[in-house]
């Protein structure tokens, strides 16, 4: 087979596998909370920033997994608390507010590693050769990892007794408070592990992207036009969701470029929402 | 000074913002007590239910099991406290599988709790693996009604149990409901079918535009009494 066209699929497929990870926390968020957390990409921004902390500190890149996690649930927990909560039947003024919170971790973030461009070293290096294509060990890694993680997600969400209340609360908010379950902390709790799930995304990317406090926009914006395309229903359009959207840019931004790649996946984006709201697949 | 009783509500009133649609509605229902709240359509049945269960906040009132106010908890809460409550509307999970509406809350034990109850209603243990939501409106009202009694709550609120149900499972409720009554499980039950309340009753409290009419003893009520204030 032709290495030119392996390394392109590979290209490609870790672009698609990325976008779905990233989008896997908003997936969370948006699709079982209806939160859509315009500070999403903020807590991918604090992920990479987490590892590249560790790694000034001269400490293993792996410390960085519990930091975003301890990170996460330090302001998560408030966040939910005085903003989220109050908010989950009123969409737009969810938008407004942690559009507002997006700004402010920006600019904290800012505050105290500076606006510069960082870059975090990667924690294994080496390339792996695949069928005469040359690849980074690093990015195969991540692919792997990502997938074991959306799998076990899936599988935890379907088979776990706590997964299985989170699909009552979606299913029928007042009859799960009526059958005992605690939803107030049920939803916080769900809340922040979206939050997480942003953050661990991050540390994974970090090594492979420029870490700066802006950073997180793009990722916002890639995971909304995912959710879009794929739907909410459930991980089948998480990952067709992903499939169209990092496919379509990665393809278009080969044969022209980044910012036809963009524009691209921004029309493909509008004509869903316009045509087809629900996406592929639909709950 | 008497005993309080297992659960009594006193004044309540409440609605949908400036609307109240209960006004000042009291009772008390002791151990092993069942009360059956009729009234016509839309007089605040359901409404009642509603502040009872905690879904709507009571404007006045207070709500009391065992002698503990229950009126700030929240639903989830109350069924800490020991209140179990099948709605109207929506009863059961669509989405989630019979069993899974069965043993939601059950933590590890088995499915096997049910027997007493799959004997009455084996469409339920036949459709174990099902979705709840393709279940007819009657079958989900049975659903319903088991996982709620299930609970042997002290205080069961049933928010029309029989509405689509066939005859013949409407008299296994009647005996599921006499049962529980005999081991201390007390009921509210909101109730069109006047046939099953007369079966279960020990009181009742009639409403019209929100405010009780009549509140008496089933012993001391036939039937005549009870069509003359329902159809007032």
């Amino acid at each position: 087979m032709d290495s030119v066209l392996i390394a392109n699929g590979l290209n490609i497929s870790f672009e698609i596998v990325t976008l779905a990870l990233v989008a896997m926390g908003l997936a969370v968020t948006l699709g079982l909370l209806g939160v859509l957390n315009l500070a999403h990409g903020e807590f991918v921004m604090i992920g990479a920033y987490c590892a590249f902390f560790v790694q000034e500190q001269g400490l293993s890149y792996l410390w960085a997994f519990p930091l975003v996690v301890i990170v996460c649930i330090v302001i998560g927990w408030p966040v939910e608390r005085s903003i989220i909560r109050a908010l989950y039947s009123r969409p737009f003024d969810t938008i407004l507010a942690t559009w507002g919170l997006s700004l402010l971790l920006r600019e904290i973030v800012e505050f105290f590693f500076g606006p510069g461009f960082n870059s975090v070293d990667q924690p294994v290096s080496g390339t792996v050769n695949i069928f005469g294509a040359d690849y980074p060990l690093y990015q195969l890694l991540v692919m792997l990892i990502a997938v074991l993680l959306i799998g076990s997600l899936v599988a935890w969400y379907v088979k776990s007794s706590t997964g299985r209340r989170i699909q009552a609360l979606v299913d029928n908010p007042n009859l799960a408070k009526s059958v005992g379950i605690p939803t107030i902390a049920l939803a916080r709790n769900t809340f922040i592990f979206g939050l997480c799930l942003a953050g661990i995304a991050g540390v994974l990317l970090a090594p492979i992207v420029a870490v700066h406090p802006g950073m997180g926009i793009d990722h916002v914006l890639k995971s909304f036009f995912v959710l879009v395309v794929g739907g909410l229903g459930n991980v089948v359009g998480l990952v067709v969701g992903s499939g169209v959207i990092g496919g379509a840019e990665s393809i278009v931004a080969a044969i022209l470029d980044r910012t036809a790649g963009y524009t691209f996946v921004l029309i493909v984006a509008l004509l869903f929402l316009w045509k087809k709201p629900g996406g592929l697949v639909s709950r | 000074m008497t005993v309080p009783a297992r659960f009594a509500f006193e004044g309540i009133t409440g609605g949908y913002g400036a609307m109240m649609v209960v006004r000042g509605l009291s009772a008390e229902v002791g151990e092993g007590r069942c009360l059956c709240v009729l009234g016509r359509n839309g007089v605040g049945k359901s409404t009642l239910m509603n502040v009872l269960s905690g879904h709507l906040g009571a404007a006045e009132g207070s709500i009391r099991l065992n002698g503990r106010n229950l009126a700030p908890l929240s639903p989830d809460a109350r069924r800490r406290q020991g209140m179990s409550y099948a709605m109207q509307e929506r009863p059961v999970f669509d989405h989630l599988s019979v069993f899974d509406n069965l043993m939601l809350m059950r933590g590890s034990a088995g499915i096997g709790l049910y027997r007493p109850y799959f004997d009455r209603f084996p469409i339920l243990e036949n459709r174990l693996d099902q979705k709840a939501g393709t279940l007819s409106g009657g079958e989900r009202k049975i659903l319903s009604f088991t996982r709620a009694l299930a609970e042997e709550g002290d205080i069961t609120l049933l928010d029309e149990p029989s509405e689509g149900v066939q005859s013949e499972n409407i008299s296994h409720m009647e005996n599921i409901i006499t049962e529980a009554k005999s081991r201390g499980c007390s009921f509210v039950v909101v109730e069109q079918h006047l046939h099953l309340a007369e079966a279960i009753a020990d009181h009742y409290l009639i409403i019209d535009q929100g405010k009780c009419v009549l509140q008496c003893a089933a012993a001391d009520t036939d039937r005549q009494d009870l069509l003359a204030h329902l159809e007032v």
